[in-house]
């Protein structure tokens, strides 16, 4: 039995103390698990970090066409209603946080860039008629953050290279040579999310699962899911005829409209209570 | 017998090291909260960042229990990821900060540096109003005055 505990022991000392600098049969288990990495990183999306920096930069894209409005009251007022959507989605945390910004445009939009940033334009927020309404696209937008959407649309090729150009042994600061090849690779991920977040769209599918989670999200904080459907059948009525903006990226609107419908939680919100944040509304969209 | 006694032993290796190792979890937000109860608003014991190694005592649904430098608290799990080789690290070193290896596996890739030579080649990008959206940040109380002045519900 002592035998076997001494045996205990020493297997047990050899995995806590780490595998770095044992060899076997010449190959360090340090450059084991650097394989291992290497094969993790290359079977696997960005991290949530280059996921920040990927959306940092569509952010910038976007706000190189949209000007920001520079109102500190609204500014400050959507982002409550978008931080509390987020706190009730399934990932309240993103690597650099949710941030809310608005856009100075009359158009009907709202983008969602990898990692947390939403912009909202100022004719969307107008096309709202309460607190609740504002709350259902924000949820909309953050369910696209915690599905990824925007981050899936960057080409296979593009990741798997990365993966192979950090995977060498180079430190954290890259030779010019490598960066040079790596901001291609992110100049070609930011064009391929900005493609899909402002000028084409996402899928249908990632539409409809958006929606079905901004439900979920509305419910939980406590706003009246009801309110996503009354502001899409706006939306539609306003636009239809127009074909700009929000139509243009959320294509098939009276399909997502059915959609929402099918998924609308069977608690109903109390119509008191979307009157009373009604208020705080109007009084910051003024 | 002999056999059996040496399986036993080798169970309660693998058992003991995957339990050990899978009670780590690593920060993967730049930084965070570790909160007096598992709750949103909760007062904040320390701040911790990313790649800060936390020693996980128990999951309360969405929360860990965790202990990070011998202070004990709250941690939404959205805000971490499972470490599980990390921990034998932490024995070694005494430290709970993450290896400069991993440190600069997780530094890798779309980077600072990057988006810096990105910014270079592209002047008309307007990261100054990124920055200006980013540094604006809504307070635990303003949030939770919100929350309640609307009759929402706070999470927890």
């Amino acid at each position: 039995m002592i035998k076997y505990l001494f045996i205990n022991l020493i297997l047990t000392s050899f995995l806590l103390t780490g595998c770095a600098g044992v060899n076997i049969g010449g190959v360090g288990l340090g450059s084991v698990a650097r394989i291992a990495e290497k094969t993790y990183q290359a079977t696997t999306p960005l991290s949530d970090e280059e996921e920040y920096y990927v959306g940092r930069a569509v952010a910038a894209r976007i706000l190189s066409s949209y000007p920001l409005l520079e109102d500190k009251e609204l500014t400050e007022y959507v982002n409550l209603v978008g931080q509390t959507v987020a706190i009730h989605s399934d990932e309240p945390f993103t690597y650099g946080g949710y941030h809310f910004g608005v856009l100075d445009s009359n158009e009907m939009n709202a983008f969602a860039c990898p990692g947390g940033m939403i912009f909202i334009t100022k004719g969307m927020i107008s096309s709202a008629t309460n607190e609740d309404e504002l709350a259902s696209v924000l949820a909309h937008e953050v369910a696209h953050i915690n599905n990824r959407d925007g981050a899936s649309s960057i080409q296979k090729a593009r990741l798997t290279e990365v993966a192979t150009l950090i995977s060498t042994e180079a430190a954290k600061r890259y030779t010019p040579a490598e960066l040079s090849q790596l901001v291609k690779l992110f100049e070609g991920s930011v064009d391929d999310v900005f493609k899909t977040v402002v000028v084409n769209g996402y899928s249908k599918s990632q539409e409809y699962s958006a929606d079905k989670d901004a439900l979920n999200y509305l419910s939980r904080a406590g706003y009246d899911p009801q309110a996503l459907i009354t502001f899409l059948e706006r939306l539609i009525a306003q636009e239809q005829g127009l074909g700009g903006g929000l139509m243009k990226t959320h294509p098939a609107m009276i399909e997502r409209l059915e959609n929402v419908a099918e998924n609308l939680p069977s608690k109903k919100g109390d119509e008191a209570l979307v009157n009373l944040r009604s208020k705080r509304f109007e009084k910051a969209i003024k | 017998m002999s056999t059996r006694l040496f399986f036993i032993s080798f169970i309660f290796v693998i058992t003991t090291s995957v339990s050990i190792s899978a009670q780590t979890v690593s920060v993967i937000t730049k930084k965070n909260s570790i909160r007096e109860s598992c709750r949103f608003f909760a007062p904040v014991k320390t701040t911790v960042h990313y790649s800060d190694l936390l020693e996980v005592i128990s999951q309360e649904g969405d929360w860990f229990q965790v202990k990070f430098k011998e202070i004990q608290g709250c941690i939404h799990k959205s805000a971490v990821e499972e470490k599980s080789i990390s921990l034998s690290k932490i024995v070694s070193s005494g430290s709970q900060s993450a290896s400069d290896d991993e440190v600069a596996i997780a530094g890798k890739g779309f980077n600072p540096q990057v988006e810096s030579a990105y910014k270079r080649d592209n002047p008309g990008l307007n990261f100054q109003a990124v920055n200006r959206i980013e540094n604006y940040n809504v307070s635990d109380s303003a949030l939770k005055n919100f929350i309640q002045s609307g009759r929402l519900i706070s999470s927890d």
